[in-house]
């Protein structure tokens, strides 16, 4: 009978396709959380370099340490790459990152050095605005230089960043605006440079209640122009791009990405007078890594010259640590934005917190 | 042919049939669902649960959630019975084209139509602001239950369809007979005799409605949904307590429609199916009805068309909706980085799973409705679980299930005086597990379609004879053989559509297998997931447009392989 044997054969190759399944000769296993294309162009490399079968999951920074505490007992990842420093502080301090000393950070600035050698930096940008521009015509609006111009009424509905607690991208702008919020208490006269009041900060730097309770209230007047949270810190870029909002909460170089790749023209960077934060992206080892070898050299890797020049093929324009690797002409300077004061330890101590109050307080809420 | 319990088991061909199946049923449905039972209804569940059914904010998600469901469920059905009442009573031109314009959505991947729609239709769309000037405003329940409509309706469609077909004309020729009105024959007779198909049809829609994770993550703007908030549980706070309650509260409703469409709708039904029915459809006539309807059907085609090709477009675009310089960069990013490793893994997995439930669900078929023996309407409920449960809960269950081996210690201890155990289900999903986690898709999937598989099947072998069988019995055949060589080639036509269905239904799911993926295995609906997120349309669309090559592919495989034309045309028209 024909069918009988379709069915008999159908079964077999069912079995065989099924153990045919590479049987797991995978070596590394990498956390991503920049872009993707970036993932495949520096996993790409490492495999080509050193040959050992790399593969990886993008998640972005907030979700990536969710996950590395869910499986800490048996870690399902052995190095994470990429995302804001906050999020690497967060999870040294909970032990979720291995110490270990890489022979390339040398001449590296001490701030690209995480603590007992826990993280290392691997590259900067800087938060800004990323705005259609035919967008912001139609709606009236000019290009938004400071964070107050983000809660124009005309904006109702045409903002939109990411969700603080699985971003890294909107966490730095949220940490951003607490500090911003802590520096006016602590000045209220504007003198950045004369004796603090002591109300914006605490004695060991951190920024204290009251500002974050005003960063929250900010927040919660914003979310009235905010169409959506996205989970992913760059989703909302390419959503200005396309004129489905006016103005995305994005770091400056995913902005310039997007030029690049295909919205020239159409968006425009811009950067609140009164001081933007920035991200420091990290790269660690996690603590009970199944590959630990491989995961020290793609720590390297990382590290290096070589391996931070991949960025270039993909259009990341962030700023590289290494000093030896070549800037793109692309990449902001830094030296021309007013820049805030990030206490990235602090960040990272109080980022699930934050994140989770942000979720409460702010998120759910549908705007007005 | 009457099975006393006893007789079944003296059958080894059924026993192992029955232990088979059973054991899928507890391992791969109810235990996935019960461990995530278990943690909605822990201390901490249940606190979370107090709080989410009473906090306002909460209680808006909940009702959002149902609102989109009946929203869907009623316009899906307006529209499944639009179409259907069209090709079946009304005298139109392009009714072949009209047919199949309705089925093209059972095949898009999902984010597929969400994101073609934004691009036509959205606050910058090609036709809204390109042509009409318009800045529609599609976020929310509007364009969301729009998307969902447009591509849900096919199931009532099809359900309406082979209801119109088969209901009698003598009842209208009557009424017609006794002057009643064209008008008024379809208000008092079409309409009640139809009402269990439109029920259900409902039915249906509104839970496929609220299950659907892939639309609102693209169109829900501020309008929250359930299903959402499940996905950022998990895959964004790694909170799989909460994630299981929100879970619970999108299990109930589900799993009472499935239970009230099932064996209440079902027992209501005035029409009997199977009969012939005897004289001719009387057509509409009146030109303005007709004209009408052919004008508003085909505006929909229209639509269906215009979307699909934007799709396509969109694959070769530099930026879809923006920038349409002609491009081959997005395949070239999809089949470069690692989504040829994507195509291959979700082909391969849903190779695997077709057969299987295919297989699987006609012998459940067999089982249930030629064996007689107790329990057999439990096997058939826990299968039917496999799909009545939303997706997403079953993705959970088996993360939460199969996350650890499943162990039985002995009461031995070795030297080391560590206890003894045997493995009896290794760990099947995330980091490390068995076959890169390819098992717990392959058998999600199965679970997925077996129930489509089981319906076809039962539907088909309800009308074929006893007798057949039980002359091959007499004559000494035993029930394998019986089974093999008269059922199955019987229901060839139901199985060939079974699997159809299964596979379509494998490479397009995404709410299932988004808890499941491991770097080891890529499923090409999680890779659109990721490309959609991030907003890179061109590369969903360029995902979108080789998942529906290998979809249709494997149909055209499929038809060659266990079809012949006759056959497979009255398996895809009847069943799917």
């Amino acid at each position: 009978m024909k069918l009988t044997r379709t069915i008999t054969i159908l079964l077999f190759l069912s079995v065989f396709g099924l153990l045919a399944v590479r049987a797991q000769e995978d070596t590394l296993t990498v956390l991503c959380t920049p872009q993707e294309d970036w993932c495949v162009a520096i996993t790409q490399a490492f495999q080509e370099k050193t040959g050992i079968q790399t593969s990886y999951v993008r998640l972005s920074s907030g979700e990536a340490l969710a996950r590395i505490r869910a499986s800490a007992s048996d870690p399902e990842f052995s190095i994470w790459w990429g995302g804001p420093a906050d999020a690497y502080i967060a999870a040294a301090e909970e032990g979720l990152l291995e110490s270990y000393e890489s022979p390339n950070a040398e001449g590296f600035e001490p701030r690209f050095i995480g603590e007992n050698n826990s993280w290392y930096g691997i590259y900067m940008g800087a938060t800004g605005f990323c705005s259609n521009v035919q967008m912001l015509e139609e709606l009236g609006v000019d290009a938004p230089t400071s964070w107050a111009d983000l809660l124009n009424p005309k904006l109702k509905g045409m903002v939109a960043m990411a969700h603080p607690a699985t971003s890294g991208t909107a966490f730095t702008a949220f940490w951003t605006v607490i500090t911003l919020e802590a520096d006016k208490l602590e000045h209220p006269d504007g003198d950045m440079e004369g004796e603090g009041t002591g109300e914006g900060y605490t004695e060991d730097g951190v920024p204290t209640q009251a500002a974050i309770d005003n960063a929250f209230a900010y927040f919660s007047e914003l979310n009235n122009n905010i169409l959506q949270y996205t989970r992913s810190g760059l989703a909302s870029g390419p959503m200005a791009g396309r004129g489905e909002i006016a103005v995305s909460i994005i770091f400056s170089h995913d902005c310039i990405k997007l030029q690049v790749e295909g919205f020239e023209g159409i968006l425009t960077t811009t950067f609140p007078e009164e001081g933007t934060g920035y991200e420091i992206g990290g790269v660690g080892v996690i603590t009970g890594a199944h590959e630990p070898e491989a995961a020290r050299m793609f720590l390297d890797f990382a590290l290096s010259v070589e391996g931070q020049s991949t960025a270039q093929q993909v259009n990341a324009f962030q700023i590289p640590t290494n000093p030896g690797t070549p800037v793109s002409e692309m990449s902001v300077d830094f030296s021309q934005l007013q820049l805030v004061d990030y206490n990235f330890v602090a960040a990272g101590s109080l980022r699930t917190e934050l994140a989770e109050r942000f979720d409460k307080e702010v998120a759910p809420q549908p705007a007005e | 042919m009457s099975f006393s319990g006893g007789r079944l088991f003296r059958d080894p061909v059924l026993a192992v049939g029955l232990v088979v199946v059973v054991a899928f049923i507890l391992i791969s449905i109810l235990y996935p669902i019960m461990t995530m039972l278990g943690v909605a209804f822990s201390a901490d569940g249940l606190a979370l649960l107090v709080k989410y059914l009473t906090e306002r904010i909460y209680l808006n998600l909940v009702g959002n959630t149902f609102l989109l469901g009946i929203v869907v469920g009623v316009a899906g059905t307006a529209l499944g019975f639009l179409f259907a009442y069209v090709q079946v009573k009304v005298d139109v031109p392009f009714k072949r084209f009209m047919h199949l314009m309705a089925l093209v959505p059972l095949i898009s991947p999902p984010f597929a139509l969400a994101t073609a729609f934004l691009i036509l239709f959205g606050r910058n769309g090609l036709i809204s602001k390109g042509v009409f000037g318009v800045r529609a405003d599609v976020y929310g329940l509007s364009g969301l239950s729009f998307v969902l409509t447009l591509s849900l309706f096919t199931v009532a469609y099809l359900n309406l369809k082979g209801m119109l077909q088969a209901l009698d004309p003598a009842m209208e020729e009557a009424a017609t007979n006794l002057g009643a009105s064209r008008w008024h024959v379809f208000r008092t007779v079409t309409l009640p005799m139809l009402l269990p198909g439109i029920l259900s049809s409902f039915l249906l829609l509104f839970v496929e409605a609220i299950a659907d994770l892939g639309n609102p993550l693209v169109l829900g703007g501020d309008f929250e949904v359930l299903a959402m908030r499940v996905y950022v549980s998990v895959i964004g706070l790694y909170d799989t307590t909460a994630a299981s309650v929100f879970a619970i509260i999108l299990l109930l409703p589900a799993l009472l429609v499935f239970v009230v469409q099932r064996y209440w709708v079902n027992r209501i039904s005035v029409i009997t199916v199977t009969g012939k029915p005897t004289g001719n459809v009387q057509m509409i006539e009146n030109p303005w009805i007709r004209w009408t309807l052919f004008a508003v059907i085909m505006a929909f085609c229209v639509l269906i068309i215009l979307l699909y090709a934007s799709i396509f477009i969109g694959a070769f675009a530099r930026v879809p909706g923006v920038n349409h310089e002609f491009t081959l960069k997005n395949f070239e990013f999809v089949i470069k980085g690692y989504g040829s490793e994507a195509m291959v893994d979700t082909t391969l997995f849903s190779v695997v799973a077709t057969p299987i439930a295919g297989i699987l669900g006609i012998v459940i078929a067999f089982l249930v409705v030629r064996k007689k023996f107790r329990g057999r309407a439990l096997i058939d409920f826990g299968t039917m679980l496999g799909i009545a449960v939303p997706g997403t809960i079953i993705g959970i269950g088996f993360l939460l299930a199969f996350n650890v081996p499943s162990n039985i210690y002995l009461p031995f201890q070795d030297a080391a005086g560590q206890p003894l155990y045997i493995t009896l289900i290794p760990k099947l999903t995330g980091g490390r597990a068995l076959l890169g986690g390819a098992l717990a898709i392959v058998l999600v999937y199965i679970v997925r379609s077996v129930p489509a598989a089981l319906r076809s099947g039962a539907g088909a072998l309800s009308q074929i004879d006893p007798a057949i069988e039980e002359a091959s019995i007499s004559l000494g055949a035993d029930s394998g053989l019986t089974f093999r060589k008269i059922t199955l080639p019987l229901i060839r036509p139901a199985f060939l559509s079974g699997l159809i269905y299964a596979f379509a239904r494998s490479m397009t799911t995404i709410s299932a297998i988004v808890f499941l993926t491991t770097p080891q295995t890529r499923i090409m609906t999680q890779q659109i997931l990721n490309e959609t997120e991030q907003g890179r349309f061109g590369n969903a669309f360029a995902y979108c447009v080789i998942l529906i090559g290998i979809v249709l592919a494997a149909m055209a495989v499929l038809y060659f392989v266990v079809g012949s034309t006759t056959g497979a045309e009255r398996g895809l028209e009847g069943g799917a």
